[in-house]
């Protein structure tokens, strides 16, 4: 099991009362899934995301990545699971404007202290694999939007990491660049059997997910399975998907 | 008044660190300027207070050419009475022994007390108690006794002395023991030199002083004070030859013309440390400006008009400045202190005696530095207001006219800097103005600006360069640190123009200095070849008052070791409206033992043998550049003779004082000012002879009653050394506090910048970057801010150092200065700079470790 979420709580403490984000929250991922969480605003998507990329600890609840405890690791710990089992993929890219392409896309391997050459020689392949080698050495600010994603995807799989977390990453898009991202997105899951999960607001994106987990106020309201006529008829506050 | 308080106040409060690291850098920087200005005025106040205070309600006096006049002239001067009451008067400088062993410098005033009581408020506490003045009867009953003097009665307080009690003083060569006759209220002549003042019967005065049968000056009280101009000239037309009539305050507008170098460039330096104050506020409200976008944008479409917006960001620089520049006076009164400390050495050194204490912080230099630092803020802040007034609402909000972050070279960037530095050439190739190297800081100001405009090309190809270089030294931290300044060249330009021209300013002032010491050791070296160097205890370099006693000269030559001893005699002449040293040597002696350098012509001993018997003479070269005279030239001198014209035969190098010497052999001296009494003696050894072992033999004869110094070779070396180097430690007083502001100027635009890129960092944190990797990569950046600084202060600072050397130097002081490189020192600086701007990083390298939050990077 790539991750496992057991009744995970968060509450965040601060202004003038605490808010609970995620309510309860069960569900798990096996290698190689394609999960799509979906909600409106403020329904606790991206906060479980943000767990679940071990972003963030739970206030109560357990939360595993590859059987381990996220709530036992310490910052250092949690930063090396990130940086050698975890991608991301955001909504506004966050390529680092300073870096070229190429630079970008190497950046996970550098960070791990990775070789230059290695790391030039992956994000090369990479770039070939979305499509970008003509841009290796542009800067984000010089290429479209559609590419900076790419760019974006190629770092997070640089690393060959287990689990690949993407917020809403056509939400930025036009609708024909994020189709091409989905379908990258889809071709990675597939050929290199990555695990993916995705949060969207766009039901378009969300039916490339095998499964698609649907929240509102923190919690699960119910969970579609490609293929299914009719939701799962499993516990929403405790599903195990 | 309400929208300042809610936009510019309140995000001033926001942003705390940024507005104390502004304020506090125009603090350090005004409070600079007016220590230096309060240490000037120290040094020249307290000498102008003290001929004020002395001369009384004197109209007029009467000088001598040089050495004062003699008392037998007097007798031709009695017409003079017919003007005013005449007072004749000795005025030196000694030194008292206090009963702690510690010594303190005295001025003595010598007169003859019938005639001076209507000159002078002399109130003598045991007359003031019967509340009347002393009778000139009573008053010279006091001081009949040639041992007796009367001291101020805040000097008997401060030092727990009382009438009848008995004070060593050391007059001259002499240390004798003297009655405290009376004490004078603190009134009138006894407030001068904050109460260090004694009065003596002026014939006792010459016999301490060793000048019998000499007046320092007569003075005169007119009749009728409003004929004064008429008086003067009258007077001055039926003076004989050699004497001249003047009023007291010329005395202090002739120092005043002395030190005007070397306060002008005091002064000139310290602006230095506003200069880089300046950049941080432009650095403060460019930022302000650029983080502000958006709500300028908003501020705009509800109506603000681009004038009220221009008005609130240079308000924002007043109100910045405004608390500097109060923090700064307070601050400033507390350098000058150390300032007037520092200084003082050389002043006493090298030009006068000055005041130990800065004078009191009144409204003159609040209005000064009000004046000079408000409307520079001003001025440094008014680019980036006008571009907040020029932001488009719409735009502005949507933030799509952000600056675009990415820097490209431009060949016409370069333009203005080159325009510069051409004309920077072109300052350099002038002459001075008015004795001033105006346009010599002109090119270096040239220089500095071209400089600034010149650092975000260099920044841009340095980055360049430096891309992979990094990563070989520091692996991915180091490239990131370099994609960093790379992507924000247009924002960090301001802070490292402003480190680069504090540095350029240090490496060009030690490029200076040291070559200037180099020069001097050289000098040194080849000069001072003499085993002993004698003066009178009480003697600095420039008191012309103190002279050896006929005694001491006859032990030193009648000593069985001594070879040769050349009696030098110096003292102040006023030529043309400036004062100059005129000395007179044995030169035949100097000619067989000595060595000089000179300068013109390629002969020069020759040239000084055949001054011997004629009316010529030899010139320092800060003389010959000064006032403009080469070998061959005449030059024209005021003699107790009447005025006599001496022919320029040498120019030599001396580095002793840049006031211009003229030194002629001691027989032209004895015809044109009679026989001079020696004020320095060299003293040639047979061979063979100890030096150290006849120093002391010769102090042992001299005895107690005496008080000579004798310096053997090696320590009159480290003597001129020590002089040296203290003169030049208010300079990098001045350049420590420059840096330390410009270092502020890196810290807090790097915390901006950190501030502004949270996104990126926590981004960076996200994909596995840990606190460690983030704290390096921000202390790199803000260590190559200093290296890229460094190297550019170190090229910027050659240039800047070639202008001091060769061209202010030259103007102020009218030295040659052999270029030098101080090669240690560039290196230890250029590692201490790196390591404290790294340093500067950590606050900033702390606050980005701690960054990521996950909403960063999923909303815009």
């Amino acid at each position: 099991m790539i991750l496992v979420v057991d009744n995970v709580i968060k509450t965040y403490v601060g202004g003038e009362s605490p808010v609970e984000a995620v309510r309860g929250v069960s569900m798990e991922l096996r290698q190689g899934e394609m999960v799509a969480i979906m909600g409106p605003s403020g329904c606790g998507k991206s906060t479980l995301l943000h767990l679940c990329g071990a972003m963030d600890r739970p206030t109560s609840g357990d939360l595993l990545i590859e059987g381990v405890n996220i709530n036992k690791l310490n910052d250092d710990q949690l930063t090396r699971l990130r940086r050698e089992r975890i991608g991301f993929v955001f909504q506004f890219f966050n390529l680092l404007p300073t870096l070229s392409v190429g630079e970008n896309i190497a950046l996970p391997l550098l960070l791990d202290g990775g070789s230059e050459s290695e790391a030039a020689r992956r994000a090369s392949e990479l770039a070939e694999r979305v499509g970008l080698s003509h841009r290796l050495r542009h800067y984000p600010q010089q290429i479209s939007g559609g590419e900076m994603q790419r760019a974006a995807i190629a770092r997070s799989v640089i690393h060959k990491p287990a689990l690949l977390i993407a917020d809403d990453p056509t939400g930025n898009l036009d609708s024909d660049n994020g189709e091409k991202v989905l379908k990258l997105l889809g071709e990675l899951n597939r050929e290199i059997g990555i695990t993916i999960l995705l949060a969207t607001h766009s039901a378009e994106t969300a039916a490339a997910a095998g499964r698609v987990i649907h929240m509102r106020d923190g919690k699960v309201e119910r969970v579609v399975v490609r293929g299914a006529l009719q939701p799962s008829e499993e516990s929403a506050t405790h599903a195990i998907v | 008044m309400r929208l300042f308080k809610q936009f510019i106040l309140r995000h001033l409060r926001n942003e705390k660190l940024r507005s104390l690291a502004t304020i506090l850098g125009i603090a350090l920087g005004i409070a600079v300027v007016i220590a230096i200005r309060m240490t000037n005025d120290s040094s020249l106040r307290g000498f102008e207070k003290a001929i004020e205070t002395v001369s009384g309600r004197t109209s007029l006096e009467i000088t001598g050419a040089g050495t004062g006049l003699d008392e037998l002239q007097l007798n031709q001067l009695d017409w003079l009475r017919d003007y005013g009451q005449v007072s004749p008067v000795i005025e030196g400088d000694a030194e008292v022994r206090l009963a702690s062993g510690r010594t303190e410098a005295i001025r003595v005033l010598g007169v003859d007390v019938l005639r001076d009581t209507k000159f002078r408020d002399y109130r003598i506490l045991e007359f003031a108690e019967k509340r009347r003045d002393p009778r000139p009867q009573e008053f010279l009953e006091l001081l009949l006794d040639p041992q007796s003097l009367i001291i101020t009665e805040k000097f008997a307080s401060r030092h727990a002395l009382k009438v009848g009690d008995r004070l060593k003083v050391t007059f001259a060569d002499k240390a004798d023991e003297y009655n405290i006759r009376g004490l004078l209220r603190d009134e009138g002549p006894a407030r001068a030199m904050d109460g260090n003042f004694a009065l003596m019967d002026i014939a006792a005065a010459q016999l301490a002083f060793n000048r019998l049968g000499r007046l320092d000056r007569v003075e005169i009280l007119l009749n009728d004070r409003s004929r004064i101009d008429a008086a003067e000239s009258e007077v001055s037309k039926k003076l004989p030859e050699g004497l001249r009539v003047n009023r007291p305050a010329r005395r202090g507008s002739q120092v005043e013309k002395m030190l005007e170098a070397f306060h002008f460039n005091l002064s000139a330096l310290s602006y230095i440390a506003l200069l880089v104050g300046l950049f941080l506020i432009y650095n403060t409200v460019s930022i302000s400006v650029i983080t502000r976008r958006e709500e300028i944008g908003t501020l705009r479409a509800i109506g603000v008009t681009r004038g009220k917006i221009l008005n609130l960001f240079l308000s924002e620089a007043a109100a910045l400045s405004t608390i500097g520049i109060s923090l700064g006076l307070i601050l400033g009164r507390f350098l000058a202190y150390g300032a007037v400390r520092l200084t003082s050495t050389t002043v006493n050194a090298l030009y006068i005696a000055s005041a130990a204490e800065p004078p009191p912080l009144n409204l003159e230099y609040v209005l000064i530095a009000f004046a000079v630092g408000l409307p520079l803020s001003l001025f440094a802040a008014a680019v980036p207001a006008i571009e907040a007034a020029r932001v488009a609402p719409t735009a502005a909000m949507r933030g799509s006219d952000r600056l675009e972050s990415r820097y490209r070279l431009r060949s016409r960037y370069l333009i203005i800097p080159l325009l510069l530095l051409a004309l920077a050439w072109w300052f350099s190739k002038q002459g001075p103005v008015a004795g001033l190297p105006i346009f010599g800081y002109a090119a270096a100001l040239s220089i500095v600006f071209g400089l600034a405009f010149l650092v975000p090309a260099m920044l841009f190809v340095l980055v360049k360069i430096g891309n992979r270089l990094l990563f070989r030294l520091f692996r991915i931290e180091g490239r990131l640190a370099n994609a960093n300044l790379a992507g924000s060249i247009p924002r960090v330009s301001i802070s490292v123009a402003a480190l680069s021209v504090s540095l350029s300013m240090m490496v060009a002032i030690a490029v200076m200095i040291g070559s200037f010491r180099e020069t001097v050791v050289y000098w040194v070296g080849q000069t001072l070849k003499a085993d002993l160097y004698m003066r009178p205890a009480t003697r600095n370099n420039v008191a012309t008052d103190a002279v050896f006693s006929s005694e001491v000269e006859r032990i030193v030559q009648s000593h069985p070791s001594v070879e040769a001893a050349d009696r030098f005699r110096n003292f102040d002449l006023v030529y043309g409206d400036s004062l100059v040293t005129l000395g007179t040597g044995e030169f035949e002696k100097q000619l067989k033992h000595g060595k000089l350098i000179f300068k013109t012509p390629a002969d020069g001993p020759a040239a000084m043998r055949r001054t011997i018997g004629v009316d010529a003479v030899i010139v320092s070269e800060s003389f010959a550049i000064k006032h403009q005279k080469s070998v061959g030239e005449e030059i024209s001198l005021r003699t107790p003779k009447g005025e006599a014209r001496f022919l320029v035969s040498a120019v030599y190098y001396d580095y002793s004082s840049d006031r211009g010497i003229i030194v002629m052999d001691r027989g032209t001296f004895i015809r044109w000012f009679g026989e001079p009494q020696s004020t320095s003696l060299t003293v040639y050894l047979r061979q063979g002879a100890d030096a150290d072992a006849v120093r002391e033999d010769l102090l042992k004869q001299l005895g107690e009653r005496y008080q000579v110094l004798i310096y053997t070779n090696s320590s009159i070396r480290q003597e001129v050394l020590r002089i040296f180097d203290s003169t030049f430690s208010i300079t990098y007083a001045l350049e420590v506090i420059a840096i330390f502001v410009a270092i502020l100027g890196v810290a807090t635009p790097l915390l901006t910048l950190i501030l502004e890129r949270k996104r990126e960092i926590s981004m960076l944190r996200l994909i596995g970057a840990d606190r460690r990797q983030i704290r390096k990569m921000v202390v790199i950046e803000a260590g190559l801010m200093g290296a890229v600084s460094q190297s550019l202060g170190l090229i910027v600072g050659l240039l800047l150092s070639f202008v001091l050397i060769y061209v202010i130097n030259v103007q102020s002081f009218g030295w040659t200065i052999q270029f030098h490189l101080p090669l240690g020192f560039l290196v230890q600086s250029t590692i201490l700079i790196l390591t404290a701007t790294a340093l500067s990083g950590i606050y900033p390298a702390r606050r980005a470790s701690q960054l990521m939050a996950a909403e960063q990077v999923t909303e815009e």
